[in-house]
């Protein structure tokens, strides 16, 4: 390769803005992510070694916002892909609309219009999150792939020849071929939940891996509401009511016996409740003093999901 | 900070991996070069992250890899001496000319953790005539996590995937686009799309299941196969049946795991024709080391009965094959395929029950 590699690295940091000269399919809305330094590398080695990073990794603790993170700070095109039970890989390439061409062609014979030119097979192909991907020539861009387990089992193996050298397609009805430029071969991030049970072993082995672990102290909580509330723009709770909110979350997780932990997005979720539900702060005191010993939580709602869960605990009082 | 040279591990560690189970190949190790050459390990933590990002692929190989890395470090330290001066290490890792410089330097670094470590077991040998107690506890820790048993659920999907006898007689309601094509072609005008039948698998399943006594460890198998055949398979529900026996299907199976509902042999087998795949799941002796007459008798009558319906019979022994030897099972083997349970086998018997591969019993191998 002769041409001058634009070296990409993610710093993990903290701007509202996106960069000058970022793509104009770049995402404009910050995503507040506070970044470790361990998944700082590895996002900074799947960008070196153009192999898909697979993360792993409780619910709600930020596998899906990373690569959104990601392309804001660098100014790349984002395109996402949620994965259903009926996905194939083709779909993430592109999906052709045979029906719509024969339904134009017919449509001619009448009315002499349609809107598109069914002489032209190219106009009834759309492309998927990988093939938009590929077609961008002039920088590298972001891709997620979310949720692949829940694919079907031949789903992985099918992704792997696609995210590899020749880092190309061909589009059967139209005979072109799509293809990533060598040094702009897109960045891959791929999200998983192990709900079909493991991944096939080829695939694991061609993947990054990294396990987004629950921000479990306090000082790593308190930095992440920084960042959300900066981002935001909007006031952030009190001192007293974050401290006393997180010291009654994170009691919760590791002592309260619950079958199903909340994660970080629905801390986030329980803050702002407390902050702002009632038009006025749930009072800091009252959080960490009577309701804990009496077993209460306020807006419960939002941080347990099964009812097991439930029973443990009493909603709190509404403050009048 | 004395500089580390993560070149000079990379292919020891790659091994090392590669023997304790990592699923690595030689791309793998490229890469690795590759990010070590972008600066990713410029020390030692910063090389051992780097591993555990590529070469880990669970959260449980990223916790093992600490206690593998340190073995390895010890065993290369007591190797030191010998290898340092006929230039053993030094000569593949440099590409830079410095290697003497950063060789050198390197070794002081983990010396003084070995040292701590090694008066240890020299003070044991003055007084002891054995070192025996550390190594065992090294080495076993982390075997029995490995493999819970041989064949994973996701195995056992991909198994029954096979199992496929696909019938176009669901509802007409699947476009044809090419046929379509091809009658608009034809006729130079538009009448109406063509439709297919739906397929639909059409394979039936029998899965008879030996409960308790010495099954009693692969009950958890047992139930991970039925699951999976119910609801994971490309099977229709109804086309899956499951009856339990103990020790010998005999005139009466079971419907439920607890042997509680009993159901007569031959109302199951009045349902079975020469179409239907019939599995059995059992040690048959192999579990204990059994041989006993009646048992082969009574497995032999079942056997020329349900043969007498089907000839998609396999058998499933969750012993390994090295086990049957001198028990029923090595009897059995020779009426009926048996297989032992792993992925490759498992593939073998679901061939056989699907009729890809004829009856092949142990005689006939030779």
């Amino acid at each position: 390769m002769n041409q001058p590699v634009q070296i990409l690295k993610f710093e993990g940091k903290n701007i509202r803005q996106p960069p000058s000269g970022a793509h104009s399919e770049a995402p404009k809305e910050p995503e507040p992510y506070l970044v470790s330094s361990r998944l700082k590398t590895a996002v900074n080695l799947a960008i070196t070694l153009r192999r898909p990073l697979l993360l792993e990794g409780d619910p709600g603790c930020g596998k899906t916002c990373l690569a959104k993170a990601v392309a804001f700070e660098l100014g790349l095109p984002f395109f996402r892909w949620n994965v259903q039970s009926t996905s194939k890989v083709q779909d993430g390439q592109y999906v052709y609309d045979a029906l719509g061409r024969l339904h134009d062609v017919q449509l001619q014979k009448v009315e002499r219009t349609s809107r598109r030119d069914p002489s032209n097979p190219e106009e009834y192909c759309e492309m998927g999150a990988l093939g938009k991907a590929f077609e961008i020539k002039d920088c590298t861009s972001v891709v997620l792939i979310d949720e692949i387990d829940k694919a079907e089992l031949d789903f992985p193996n099918d992704l792997l020849t696609v995210l590899d050298k020749p880092w190309g397609f061909e589009v059967k009805e139209t005979g072109k071929w799509v293809e990533a430029r060598l040094n702009h071969v897109p960045i891959v991030f791929i999200t998983s939940n192990k709900e079909k049970g493991n991944l096939p072993d080829a695939f694991l082995r061609r993947c990054l891996y990294h396990y987004v672990e629950f921000p479990g102290s306090e000082k790593a909580l308190r930095d992440i509401i920084d960042r959300h509330y900066q981002s935001e723009q909007v006031e952030a709770p009190g001192d007293d009511l974050q401290s006393a909110a997180i010291a009654r979350f994170i009691s919760l997780r590791n002592e309260g016996g619950l079958i199903k932990k909340p994660g970080t997005s629905e801390f986030l979720d329980w803050l702002k409740a407390l902050q702002t539900y009632m038009g006025k702060p749930y009072s800091a005191d009252k959080l960490i003093g009577s309701d804990q010993k009496e077993n209460k939580l306020p807006y419960l709602e939002v941080l347990l999901k099964v009812q097991q869960d439930w029973r443990k605990f009493k909603p709190a009082d509404e403050p009048v | 900070m004395s500089q580390f040279d993560a070149t000079d591990w990379i292919i020891q560690l790659f091994l090392r991996l590669k023997s304790k189970g990592y699923s690595l190949g030689v791309d793998e190790y490229r890469a690795a070069l590759e990010a070590v050459e972008a600066g990713y390990a410029e020390d030692e933590a910063m090389f051992l992250e780097l591993v555990q990002i590529l070469w880990c692929h669970s959260r449980s190989q990223q916790i093992q890899l600490d206690p593998i890395w340190q073995e390895l470090k010890r065993e290369a330290q007591k190797q030191k001496p010998p290898l340092k001066d006929p230039e053993g290490i030094q000569e593949p890792p440099s590409p830079t000319p410095k290697a003497d410089d950063e060789v050198k330097p390197q070794l002081p670094e983990p010396e003084p953790l070995i040292k701590a470590r090694e008066p240890l077991p020299k003070q044991e040998v003055s007084s002891l005539p054995v070192q025996a107690p550390f190594t065992p506890v090294e080495r076993e820790g982390i075997l029995p996590l490995q493999s819970y048993f041989p064949l994973s659920r996701r195995s056992m999907v991909y198994g029954w995937r096979f199992l496929q006898r696909p019938v176009a007689d669901g509802c007409r309601n699947v476009l044809d686009i090419p046929a379509t094509i091809q009658r608009v072609t034809e006729r130079g005008y538009y009448l109406s799309p063509v439709y297919r039948r739906q397929l639909r698998n059409r394979a039936r399943l029998l899965l008879l299941i030996d409960q308790n006594g010495s099954m009693m460890p692969f009950h958890r198998f047992a139930r991970d196969l039925v699951e999976t055949a119910m609801e994971e398979s490309s099977l229709q529900k109804d086309n899956v049946r499951v009856f339990y026996f103990h020790n010998v299907p005999a005139s009466h199976v079971y419907q439920d795991l607890y042997l509680t509902s009993p159901i007569s042999l031959q109302e199951v087998l009045g349902a079975c024709d020469r179409d239907t795949s019939v599995l059995i799941v059992s040690d048959a002796g192999a579990a204990r080391g059994y041989r006993r007459q009646e048992r082969i008798q009574e497995t032999t009558r079942f056997l020329l009965q349900l043969q007498k319906r089907t000839h998609l019979i396999a058998w499933l022994n969750p012993m390994s094959r090295s086990r049957w030897v001198g028990s029923s099972a090595e009897i059995l083997s020779y009426l009926v395929p048996m297989f032992q349970v792993d992925r490759f086998e498992f593939g073998e018997a679901i061939d056989v029950v699907r009729g890809v591969t004829g009856p092949l019993v142990q005689g006939d191998e030779d």
